[in-house]
């Protein structure tokens, strides 16, 4: 018995001296600073773009006179107050939040990778999240650093525009020295869509010159990259051919990988009817009577379908959720040169260049000179050529052209969108709310 | 005389005397319970003035010798003693009453127990009995409202779902309000719900600091002890209880039919209350006779809510021997909730044994399982009350008959066909109806069957709410239990050393399917095949010292020892879409691209050393102390170690001379006590490190920005509470009343802080911030009439709190959050100088009128779902974002916590019968109720042309209009109620008639749960105590909103309970 009580003593005291240990980590999660190859997070960077897709998307053609939605709340992009603030949650929060997160992930690659190649695409798209970030919103924050402070709330004052561009051209031009084009085959960054962004850029902001420029140097060295028009409009769009000769970048969407951020229905099923709020005459009757008036049937086939009870677009075909969100072709590159050339008083090289897409949709060659009407003749063909690709209403905000094709008087508060009230909140109102809103 | 003579007269008289002297006789006789006639072991009885004595049997017997004129006491703990005069009975039967003025009552406070009138703490008692009376499937369902200081609100409705605890203030800004759960002596990684109510002995809510400091940095939330059932020394003793029970939803009839709302709408059209001008009449008149002759319609209501039932089995036994006893039990409840698809299944079973190992050690093993089975509904039920109730939920031939003919009548009037609303994506290949024409008897009815808003009397393009349901589960299966072994050594008199090992082991499964069917437009991306799947395991190894001793009027009790609990989580969850539809629903036959899979690996480590001392003299002054020292792995590098202590102080001033002898007051007890606790609230594994997830991308993995910033100065939460208390007693205890006064102060408050979202995430987890809290609670009881046959007991408790953030770490406000469902929100607001989670909103003066919609008759149920909103500074502008004191148009509308809450409970008993009834309440808690926005006005709310201006004002009378997604106050309602939450009466059958079936006790009873529920008028949903845990809430930050809450439920029990 005695023995027995010995051990049972033993065991109550070994039993105590379990020793544990209070410093637990995962063993399945990295921390950054175990991390020497930075390819994750710059594949992450590029994952977070797809949340700006379809918000974008939207914001471009729903606002303008292309497309529109039926039903309330999503009526109030057709209004032009401090109505469409209703929107912020199901469009302009996610777009907002998903390219902070790419932008915070390029960041950390440029200030902590040693290969120079991955950093030059991260600074393509650290510039093409702060181009669509200016474009929406105007003043944004500005961040630059891989660790933003948690307590200075300062480092979130809005930043102008001009200074937000500034910082784009210069990581656009980075880019462009870092990278070849050799991204262009499996959907990264290259050096030549670094340089067709930065004319694109360069548009947005007015200097022709340093547009044209670089949009001469995109459409002359599109051969050599292996870069050219689609001989067949319909064959640019739809989920088996997107990685095709005229696609600069796209940004990569899969069916199968969660959208970043954006949860709500993708942006081709907001134009073919696929979502109540808009699925009677997605597609408004400006548009149609634009195809018709410019005769254009090629491209007013392959994007709209009138045959049933309601317009509606088919120009992503049936490619649904698999569709990439183009955010340079070479059309478009094609386009603004000619626009710049015409700006900058070369209207006839301007022509040149206009007259090729208009061959590839099946009609026939410009051949007036008058800047002015050269411009307008740019300008309808960049609405039939880039319809529901998100470009319309940033290019009558940009050209100044809004009241003339809106058919109203609207504020110029209305041209930019409402910054998220949650932002507003949770910085203490050091960020701003556009005026209007 | 001589003394020869003196001697024998001595003699004889002796003798005579020996023979008047009654002769010594042996009495025997039984002792029983008189509460359930139950024979009584161990009693201890003694001829009084004497030592002669001795203790009854197994059985209750006693035998002893005594002479006419001895009196036989009988006394045992928990029953007042008897007193029986010896004439010359050779039999006794003595019934024990139980009694209820508890002075040496025992109550279990943190490892250990202490005298009840040892206590300087804040604590309330419950018994086992008290907690298994009522039908409820969870125990602390079945705790509302019978403790002060407890607040438990059924926050979901549905059976088997976690109720939300409070135990006084809310320690955590962030986080659950949970409090520990304590079972036998074991913090469980369990809910309450883990334990059968049959089991329970006890259950002790320790309250304030001094209480609970024991448990350092897990007691902040307040800890409630269970100590289940343990065998006795006697013959094995049987129990069986079961229950059935059916149920029903509290309030009705919250819809419209089409009927209804044609005959509605036809008398506001005809009161000119309605403006139908710009309506085509005959457009109006086919859409009101549609409504009305619509076939066999049926209100969503009456279609999703059907009567549910429960059933509930317990089987136990215990007994033992004077080495080893044993308590085991089985129990088993099956329940159909009242909406469908809702039900709830478990399976308990316990075994406790203690024994003792030769004079010194003692040991015990105690074992717990429980598996359990909920059927949540699979879709939220808000969505599901959207659907329009002017048709039948399945087609029948008439029903088809009238959708054709009606779609005729609106291809008349020029209008388009219904089919043609059809959206794409729906194929005949995927089983889909496109057209009316081809529809068959049986089939799912979708509202666009009776076309849309601008053709038909249909509403949306989804489907029937029966497709949504037949093509959705949801499922929740835990497996939990929990081994628990002591071993405990006598080393001196009054020194022991006790050493405790157990594991717990939870196993939870949720499921979630939603199948193609259910998607409108056949998009394999709205599907779902989700499941997760998390064992947390738990290892707690815990050395305690105890010493206890008299030594003349002092009594000393000391504890102390050492505490390591490593906890660790392992899952898997799956997350699957593009479900194909097909009647075997299986994760094999996804394409693997469309499953994404997370895995989860943690491991938290606690480690500790506490000590205790309670020190009493006389029984008259009592002193408590305690320290406790805890470090955890959640914690910053920097800070993981704290320190609590705690000190109480009571005075019992009845054992004074100066109120010894008062006959009226029987007790008079002063209680301080002052402490501090920790907490480590909401705080996940791992939050103070910042660490990459990784991700699919097309290019490959990614990482993605971590959702943690790295903090190494992460620590506890400490909350300093302060408890005045004073107990009376009035009339040898028969009345008794405790109140106590709390102030609490937490400090280093962890708070997920909104940041801008320019830093990666949206919030980030911080130290900042004091939060002080107060309240009163009342306890009283009555003993009111104690005969014979006849008794009758009230007890009452009253309770309320009051909470202020009085410091931010220098910030004003935390950011602001606007909280809801689909932007439909109010705004949270918690700033320095306010109460946690306030809701503030824009002040609303009535809803825009019915007239001024372009048509009122479009929805059944309609509302214009537009509000007049006062403009508070007359500026002109509506400011949703600034409150008014900054120039903006934002006011405080309420606040979830209640001003009080309370219970009363009265059980009388006459003869063989008892009845107990039970009210329990809560006033002044607002809630922000979000369904009514959707089953109003949801595809209304189009407003005439001209009736806003640029500015957003009426034209007819120059206020503001503003819309549901505007932060409006329209929906915050009142969440007051009175409930009487169970009536129960039962009847107890003769002992007589029990024995001759050979059963000790027998008892039939019915009960009624929520006879009566009182909601606040403006209350306009199914239960008001209902509030969202999921989604946007973010702990008492955000809590009060409401979305889709699972009703009150009414129901009728019948019941029997067996001893044998």
């Amino acid at each position: 018995m005695k023995k027995i009580k010995i051990i049972l003593l033993g065991l109550m005291l070994v039993v105590s001296a379990c020793s544990t240990d209070l410093d637990q980590s995962p063993s399945n999660i990295a921390s950054p600073e175990s991390l020497t190859d930075f390819d994750g997070v710059l594949n992450a960077a590029y994952n977070y773009q797809t949340g700006s897709a379809t918000p974008i998307a939207v914001m471009g053609d729903f606002r303008a006179d292309n497309t529109q939605f039926d039903e309330s709340p999503h009526n109030s992009f057709a209004t032009f107050n401090g109505d469409v603030s209703t929107m912020e949650g199901d469009f302009f929060q996610p777009f907002y939040s998903a390219l902070y997160k790419s932008i915070l992930s390029t960041n950390i690659v440029i200030e902590n990778s040693s290969n120079a190649r991955h950093i030059g695409e991260a600074k393509f798209l650290r510039g093409l999240a702060y181009f669509k970030l200016v474009k929406v919103f105007g003043d944004v924050t500005l961040n630059l650093s891989a660790a933003p402070s948690t307590e200075d709330t300062s480092i979130l004052k809005r930043k102008p525009v001009a200074d937000v561009y500034a910082q784009i051209v210069s990581d656009l031009t980075d880019a462009k020295s870092a990278l070849d084009n050799s991204g262009l085959s499996s959907g990264r960054a290259s050096a030549i869509a670094a340089q067709g962004l930065l004319g694109k850029v360069y548009m947005q902001m007015g200097d022709y010159m340093n547009a044209e420029s670089n949009l001469a140097a995109v459409v002359n060295g599109a051969g050599a990259a292996g870069l050219g028009l689609m001989p067949n409009f319909a064959d640019i769009f739809g989920s088996g051919t997107d990685l095709n000769t005229e696609v600069i970048f796209a940004t990569q969407i899969s069916g199968s990988i969660a959208i970043s951020d954006y949860s709500g229905t993708t942006f081709p099923l907001w134009s073919n009817g696929g979502d109540t709020k808009s699925d009677e005459d997605p597609i408004t009757a400006d548009l149609v009577n634009a195809f018709d008036a410019a005769g254009d049937t090629t491209r007013k086939n392959a994007t709209i379908d009138l045959s049933g009870p309601s317009r509606i677009a088919v120009k992503y075909g049936s490619a649904g959720a698999e569709q990439d969100f183009i955010e340079l072709r070479l059309a478009d590159v094609i386009l603004l040169y000619a626009e710049a050339l015409n700006e900058n008083g070369n209207s006839s090289s301007a022509i040149t260049q206009l007259n090729k897409i208009r061959s590839r949709a099946n009609l026939a060659n410009v051949t007036a000179t008058a800047k002015a009407t050269v411009r307008t003749a740019i300008a309808n063909e960049r609405r039939l050529e880039l319809a529901l690709e998100g470009h319309r209403w940033f290019d009558l905000v940009r050209t100044g052209a809004v009241n003339a094709e809106m058919g109203m008087n609207i504020d110029s508060n209305y041209h930019l969108f409402p910054i998220p009230t949650s932002e507003i909140f949770a910085s203490n109102g050091v960020i701003t709310q556009n005026p209007g809103y | 005389m001589n003394l020869k003579q003196n001697i024998i007269v001595l003699l004889v008289l002796l003798f005579n005397t020996s023979l008047f002297a009654q002769e010594e006789y042996t009495i025997k006789g039984i002792v029983t319970s008189q509460a359930d006639n139950t024979t009584l072991p161990g009693v201890t009885y003694r001829i009084v003035n004497t030592d002669k004595g001795g203790a009854t049997d197994f059985d209750g017997n006693f035998e002893i010798k005594v002479q006419k004129g001895d009196v036989l006491e009988f006394s045992y703990l928990g029953y007042v003693k008897q007193l029986v005069v010896i004439e010359d009975q050779k039999t006794l039967a003595i019934s024990m009453v139980e009694d209820n003025t508890s002075l040496d009552e025992i109550v279990v406070v943190g490892y250990g127990t202490r005298k009840k009138s040892n206590l300087t703490g804040a604590i309330s008692k419950i018994g086992g009995d008290d907690v298994a009376a009522v039908q409820a499937t969870r125990v602390d369902e079945a705790l509302a409202g019978k403790l002060a200081g407890v607040l438990i609100q059924n926050a979901s409705g549905e059976p088997g779902a976690d109720p939300k605890i409070q135990i006084r203030a809310a320690s955590s800004v962030s986080g659950s309000t949970n409090p520990l759960i304590v079972v036998d002596g074991f913090p469980i990684s369990g809910s309450l719900a883990t334990v059968n109510s049959n089991d329970i002995q006890s259950i002790e809510i320790l309250k304030d600091a001094a209480s609970a400091a024991i448990y350092g940095s897990r007691g902040a939330n307040g800890v409630v002890l269970v100590t289940t059932k343990k065998g006795k020394t006697g013959k094995p003793k049987f129990s069986y209880n079961t229950y059935s029970s059916f149920s029903n939803k509290y309030r009705d009839n919250i819809l419209k039919t089409g009927s209804e709302w044609a005959a509605h709408s036809r008398a506001e059209i005809a009161a000119g209350n309605w403006d139908v001008s710009q309506i085509d009449p005959a457009f109006l008149e086919y859409r009101l006779t549609g409504y009305e002759n619509s076939p066999d319609e049926m209100s969503v209501e009456d279609f999703l809510y059907q009567t549910g039932n429960t059933t509930s089995h317990n089987f136990s036994m215990s007994g033992g021997t004077d080495d080893v006893k044993y308590f085991g039990s089985v129990g088993y409840q099956d329940a159909t909730g009242i909406v469908r698809t809702q039900g709830f299944e478990r399976l308990n079973a316990r075994l406790n044994i203690d024994a003792k190992l030769g004079e010194k050690f003692k040991t015990g093993i105690s074992f717990n399982g429980f598996a359990s089975k909920r059927q949540i509904v699979g879709w939220d039920v808000r969505d599901l009350s959207r659907a329009y109730s002017v048709h039948p939920i399945y087609h029948t031939e008439a029903s088809i008959a009238f959708v054709q003919a009606l779609d005729q009548q609106a291809q008349a009037l020029g209008l388009s066909s219904f089919d043609s609303g059809v959206n794409g994506g729906a194929t005949e290949a995927l089983g889909y109806n496109r057209s009316i024409y081809t529809l068959e008897p049986g089939d799912y009815v979708n509202d666009w069957h009776y076309g849309r808003a601008n053709n038909g009397i249909g509403g949306s393009g989804d489907q029937g709410p029966a497709a949504k349901l037949d093509n959705s589960e949801r499922t929740q299966r835990t497996y939990f239990m929990n081994i628990n072994s002591y071993l405990s050594y006598n080393i001196l008199e009054g020194l022991d050393v006790k050493t405790v090992l157990g594991g717990d082991m939870r196993d939870t499964q949720d499921y979630y399917w939603r199948g193609l069917m259910s998607d409108a437009k056949g998009r394999g991306s709205a599907t779902n095949l989700d499941q997760t799947d998390v064992k947390v395991s738990s290892i707690l190894s815990e050395t305690t010292l105890n010493y206890t001793k008299d030594f003349g009027k002092h009594n000393l009790a000391a504890i102390a020892g050492v505490e390591f609990q490593s906890t660790t989580f392992r899952g898997t969850s799956l997350d699957g879409t593009n479900v194909p539809n097909t009647a075997v629903v299986n994760f094999s036959l996804l394409l693997p691209a469309d499953i994404a899979v997370k895995e989860r690996d943690e491991t938290r480590v606690r480690k500790s050393i506490f000590g205790r001392v309670n020190y009493a003299y006389d029984d008259k002054y009592l002193a408590s102390v305690s320290i406790r020292r805890d470090g955890d792995s959640r914690f910053g590098a920097n800070n993981q170690y704290a320190t609590f202590p705690a000190v109480s102080v009571g005075w019992n001033a009845h054992k004074e001379s100066f109120l010894e002898d008062n006959d009226v007051l029987s007790k008079l007890k002063l209680r301080f006590s002052t402490g501090s606790l920790g907490t480590a609230s909401f705080l996940g594994s791992y939050n103070s490190l910042s660490l990459l997830s990784p991700t699919a991308t097309v290019y490959g993995t990614g990482f993605n920005i971590p959702s943690d910033v790295a903090n190494l100065d992460l620590t506890w939460q400490t909350n300093t509470e302060t408890n005045f208390g004073f107990d009376l007693g009035f009339l040898n205890n028969r009345f008794t009343l405790g109140v106590d006064y709390y102030t609490s102060d937490i400090e280093d408050i962890l708070i997920n802080q909104s940041v801008s979202e320019v830093l990666g995430t949206n919030a980030i987890k911080l130290n900042s911030g004091d939060v002080r809290s107060s309240g009163v609670e009342f306890e009283f009881s009555a003993a009111i009439i104690q005969k014979n046959d006849f008794s009758w007991n009230v007890n009452a408790n009253l309770s309320t709190v009051n909470t202020e953030i009085t410091d931010l770490g220098g910030l004003d406000e935390l950011p602001r959050q606007p909280v809801g469902q689909s932007g439909r929100d109010v705004v949270f607001r918690n700033y320095v100088g306010g109460q946690i989670g306030e809701m503030w909103a824009l002040e609303t003066a009535g809803q825009v009128e019915m007239k001024y919609l372009e048509d009122g008759t479009r929805n059944p149920n309609n509302s214009t779902g537009e509000y007049y909103v006062i403009d508070q500074n007359n500026d002109g502008v509506i400011d949703k974002t600034r409150t008014v004191e900054e120039g903006g148009d934002l006011v405080k509308v309420g606040q979830n916590t209640p001003d009080f809450y309370w219970g009363l409970n009265s059980s009388m008993s006459y003869k063989d019968f008892d009845m107990s009834l039970q009210f329990q309440g809560a006033q002044g808690a607002e809630v922000f109720n979000i369904d009514p926005y959707y089953y109003g006005s949801q595809w209304g709310g189009r407003l005439v042309d001209g009736f806003k201006d640029a500015d957003g004002r009426a034209v007819h009378n120059g206020m503001f209009v503003k819309g549901a997604k505007d932060n409006l106050d329209a929906n915050v309602q009142d969440a007051s109620y009175l409930a009487l939450r169970n009536i129960t009466i039962g009847y107890t059958l003769k002992q007589n008639l029990a024995k001759k079936v050979g059963l000790s006790s027998v008892r039939v009873y019915g009960a009624a749960t929520n006879l009566l529920y009182l909601m606040a008028d403006n209350y306009t949903s199914y239960n008001p105590e209902g509030i969202e845990t999921t989604g946007d809430y973010n702990g008492p930050t955000t809590s009060g909103f409401q979305v889709g809450a699972s009703p009150v439920v009414r129901s009728f029990t019948l019941g029997l309970n067996l001893n044998f």
